[in-house]
């Protein structure tokens, strides 16, 4: 069977089963065992084993129970609805001004973490309650935390460049000097999006009514709640910056932040700890399984010659070497739509960067429109991990269907900005050029 | 029917009541991250097992979740279609798609049975500087794989009696109060 | 038609390292020109299938045919991987790692443990592994003082020695040497440095060598081996035999070539370790050699004719 047919059946199941309604770890799980039974026979389930046992010893993962936990503990002891309770009586006056502070969040999350997942729960743990309570539409709230959640691996430190750097033989510092501006331009992109939206279209997200604006006096007291916020931002943000912790030890400076807003609050007690424990172990055992069976996923189709695929693909290509670039691009893009994003790199990498230096493009470039295109892979239906995270966390009320649908103007929007980059790509390349 | 009603609620308790214990070793393993920065940085003292212990934990942690996750209803599925189908209907396809689930809980604890036997046979350490046994994290991925193929067991059996209109199963001890997101 | 024998390759090494090209993609040619095409090597890099650490259990379950790793990685089943992935300062030269690995017969060692595991052994080379640091190591003080990234023997050794070592993976390798978290860390020599920038953030490249050995391994699954024809079995071994030579004297002239690069480009200095801190530093190494001795019956032999070997050097 040659590899194109093998690709189409193995994505055709995966399909398959997970509109069948199985959890996603499952049909992951389940259909790279099928698949590993037909191309390679029952020994190859080992790497099933492997796998897991792989994930289990990366410790770049366990900042995601630990920013969680913050989150929680954040969320529990009122340190959340009070940020918001600020935002709204600051900004509220605008349309759409939550989102935007959301996103704002967002921005500094990802300035802190390294991976996508953390901040994706963690801010749908924060901002989605507060913001469907002041009467946000749904998926108003649910794309931004989506797009703003998958800022960790584009906006430094991010383990993605650290990775595309090692494949690609290119430094990592300048992978993340070439993420800041890009960075900045995806969040005002976005930013500018949600303005508009809501400017047009008030009832995705309303304006407080003037009457509940609060005074001045009113305003001034509510700063208050940004203190201890901002206390964390600067524990977490100092110590990696200060060289106090790696990015990963820094989730536990958040957690000791945390506790002691919990304190400050007087709401350090074993109920609230044990709930967030409980909520937090929840999650993680959700995301930490859909892990399990990705990589699993990701192994077994590489196993059949994932690679070979892409050789063929690129074989022959008409349209010079922008209609090369941009098929790679669409290459990544389909496929972000159904594989994990580490598997993507390993799978197309080595056949792309050769490729992309010999064309004479700056691989600190084109590195960066991966990236992007990893972050737009997070959130596109039909498996994108934030999706699936994001569907752990909220209410009931909410549907995959909502949190499918949300993103769609939000993958846009990143489109945009990575066509931007294409075309000038001095915001990807000038500050790794001036800074090394 | 009895038996089958002991043996679902049976494993879903033995789930929860494992999952609230493991779900604590989060404090264990912020205070280890903690230590080490506290010791690395005002004392120019970082230690050889803090960060590693930690990483064990996490892996024991994560491994051991899947049955507590499946006792809650936690692991995520998309219910475009599904969410339309009556609840018989949902049984039958949950019946049909456990094949995928079985597969793949099956290949897992028949090979991490095989691989953590072997790590036990050799008393496997981790030869780091600090150089703990790491048999015991292994022999917990068929532990945690076991768990949750008991609970999905547990699942099959309640389909079966929903798809055949054998008995409605009262709920099983799912959620107690403070647990509800 | 005749018949062509796919072999699934598992490397250690990422797809940028100059040793997955030079050493894996030239064994592949080499092995597929010379059988004419009747075996055939297919690929992967790091981590695509297996976590480096389970390659060797991979092969030696015959999953893969084939494989690259480090003994380190293989330490549960091969009581030599400590010796063979290198006792701190013991060699001073790359060609008495070599001479010890292939005339002293420390090689054949190496494959009769591994045949035990149904996995054919091959040393890819021996190379040195040596350190960078952001701060001139000029006394004793100096050395103590460090916080080192390291991993496996060398983070014991240098433990013991009285530096402050951690281990972080290495993806977090580059973000903790640019903020300070650590000053110090070994990826392999100038050529791993330099694939991980870490000579953007530490300017001092640190000789002599931490060790000098056979880090990087071909393994291969018998019954692989075992199926194909004898002479097809011998063109393969031959090949490996072959490489080895090759790559350990390739492997010298890159490492020299990148050194020299970043102490062009980088502005990065040779720090050469004043002579009582390599004095203080071989007594240390010299005592943990003992407990790799004390692994196996085999291992305390290989250590015997090791220091043999160093004491008619005049080292010991
Ligand atoms: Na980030
Ligand atoms: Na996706």
């Amino acid at each position: 069977m040659s590899i194109e047919i093998t690709t189409l059946l193995f994505f055709l199941s995966l399909i398959f089963f997970l509109v069948l309604g199985l959890p996603l770890a499952f049909v992951l799980g389940g259909v790279s065992v099928l698949f590993l039974y037909f191309t390679w026979g029952v020994d190859s389930f080992y790497m099933v084993a492997t796998q897991m046992w792989g994930t289990m010893e990366s410790f770049t993962l366990v900042a995601i129970p630990l920013f969680v936990f913050m989150a929680m503990l954040l969320e529990r002891t009122g340190v959340a609805r009070d940020l918001y309770r600020m935002m709204h009586l600051w900004c509220g006056g605008v349309r759409g001004g939550l989102a935007v502070g959301t996103l704002g969040i967002c921005a500094v999350f990802g300035a802190m973490v390294g991976i996508s997942g953390a901040a994706v729960v963690a801010m749908g743990t924060i901002a989605l309650p507060a913001m469907l309570e002041r009467g946000y539409d749904k998926r108003m709230v649910l794309g931004c935390i989506n797009a703003g959640g998958g800022w960790g691996i584009l906006i430094p430190p991010s383990i993605m460049m650290i990775l595309y750097a090692m494949i690609s033989g290119v430094s990592v510092g300048k992978m993340f000097a070439a993420g800041v501006l890009p960075g900045i331009l995806l969040v005002a992109l976005t930013v500018t999006y949600v303005l508009v939206r809501s400017y047009l279209q008030p009832h995705m997200a309303p304006a407080l009514p003037p009457e509940e604006r609060g005074s001045w006096g009113d305003k001034l007291r509510a700063v208050r709640a940004v203190l201890l916020p901002i206390g964390i931002v600067v524990m977490v943000l100092g110590s990696i910056i200060g060289g106090i912790t790696t990015p990963t030890e820094a989730a536990a400076m958040g957690v000791l932040g945390a506790l002691i807003s919990a304190a400050v609050y007087r709401k350090l007690n074993w109920d609230i700890l044990q709930e967030a424990a409980i909520r937090t172990f929840k999650l993680t055992g959700m995301i930490a399984w859909i892990l399990f069976a990705a990589h699993a996923f990701s192994a077994a189709y590489q196993g059949m010659g994932a690679q070979m695929l892409i050789e063929d693909l690129m074989m022959g290509l008409p349209g010079g070497r922008w209609g090369i670039i941009i098929t790679m691009i669409v290459i990544v893009f389909f496929m972000g739509m159904l594989l994990d994003p580490v598997g993507i790199m390993l799978i197309t990498l080595p056949v792309f960067l050769p490729i992309v230096n010999s064309l004479g493009f700056d691989p600190i470039w084109f590195g960066i429109l991966f990236v992007i295109n990893m972050e737009i892979g997070y959130m596109t239906p039909p498996f994108g991990f934030n999706l699936f995270y994001l569907k752990g966390i909220v209410p009931p009320s909410i549907t995959m269907r909502d949190i499918y649908w949300s993103v769609i103007p939000f993958v846009i929007v990143n489109l945009i900005g990575m066509g931007i980059i294409m075309a000038f790509p001095e915001i990807a390349t000038y500050l790794p050029d001036t800074l090394f | 029917m009895r038996l089958i009603h002991a043996y679902v609620n049976g494993i879903t308790r033995l789930n929860i009541f494992l999952g609230r214990w493991v779900a604590y070793l989060i404090f264990v393993i912020f205070l280890l991250l903690i230590f080490e920065v506290f010791m690395r940085y005002l004392f120019s003292a970082p230690t050889s097992w803090t960060n590693e212990l930690g990483q064990m934990l996490f892996g024991l942690y994560i491994v051991l979740s899947g049955g507590y996750v499946m006792a809650h209803r936690g692991h995520v599925n998309v219910d475009l279609l599904y969410s339309a189908f009556s609840r018989r209907t949902q049984a039958w396809v949950d019946i049909f798609t456990s094949s995928m689930f079985f597969l793949f809980t099956l290949a897992l604890l028949y090979f991490g049975s095989s691989m953590a036997w072997e790590s036990v046979q050799s008393m496997e350490t981790s030869y780091s500087a600090w150089n703990p046994p790491i048999w015991p994290i292994k022999l917990a991925i068929p532990v945690g794989t076991l768990l949750l193929l008991l609970q999905g067991i547990a699942k099959l059996l309640e389909d079966v009696i929903v798809a055949l209109n054998l008995q409605p199963v009262a709920d099983t001890p799912k959620s107690s109060p403070e647990e509800t997101q | 038609a005749q018949d062509v024998t796919t072999w699934r390759v598992q490397s250690h090494w990422p797809a940028s390292s100059s040793s997955y090209e030079d050493s894996l993609v030239r064994l592949k040619n080499v092995i597929e020109e010379r059988t004419e095409g009747r075996v055939q090597l297919q690929l992967f890099e790091a981590g695509a299938l297996f976590k480096a650490q389970e390659t060797f259990n991979a092969v030696s379950r015959g999953i893969l045919q084939m494989g690259t790793i480090s003994p380190g990685y293989a330490q549960d089943k091969m009581t030599l991987a400590g010796i063979a992935s290198g006792l701190p300062f013991a060699f001073h030269n790359v060609w008495e790692a070599a001479y010890f690995h292939k005339n002293l017969g420390f090689e054949k060692m190496l494959q009769e443990e591994a045949a035990q595991y149904g996995v054919y052994w091959a040393t890819d080379k021996v190379y040195p592994t040596e350190m960078v640091v952001k701060n001139p190591i000029n006394s004793w003080e100096d050395f103590t003082k460090l916080k080192i990234r390291s991993s496996g023997a060398l983070q014991k050794f240098l433990d013991d020695a009285g530096a402050s070592t951690t281990y972080l993976p290495g993806s977090e390798l580059y973000p903790a040497l640019d903020t300070g978290v650590v000053d110090g860390a070994h990826w392999g020599a100038a050529q791993g440095a330099a694939s991980m920038s870490l000579y953007e953030v530490a300017k001092y490249h640190v000789k002599p060598a931490l060790n000098i050995a056979g880090t990087d391994v071909i393994i291969v699954s018998q019954k692989a081996l075992d199926k194909l024809s004898e002479k097809d079995q011998e063109i393969v071994k031959q090949a490996l035999d072959e490489q080895f030579w090759y790559r350990t004297n390739e492997y010298q002239y890159q490492e020299r070539v990148a050194l020299s690069k970043a102490m062009q480009e980088q502005g990065v200095q040779v720090n050469t370790l004043p002579d009582d801190v390599q004095q203080r530093l071989t007594e240390v190494a010299q005592k943990s050699w003992d407990e790799e001795g004390k692994r196996s019956e085999k291992a305390a032999e290989a250590l015997d004719k090791l220091k043999t070997f160093l004491g008619e050097l005049g080292y010991l």
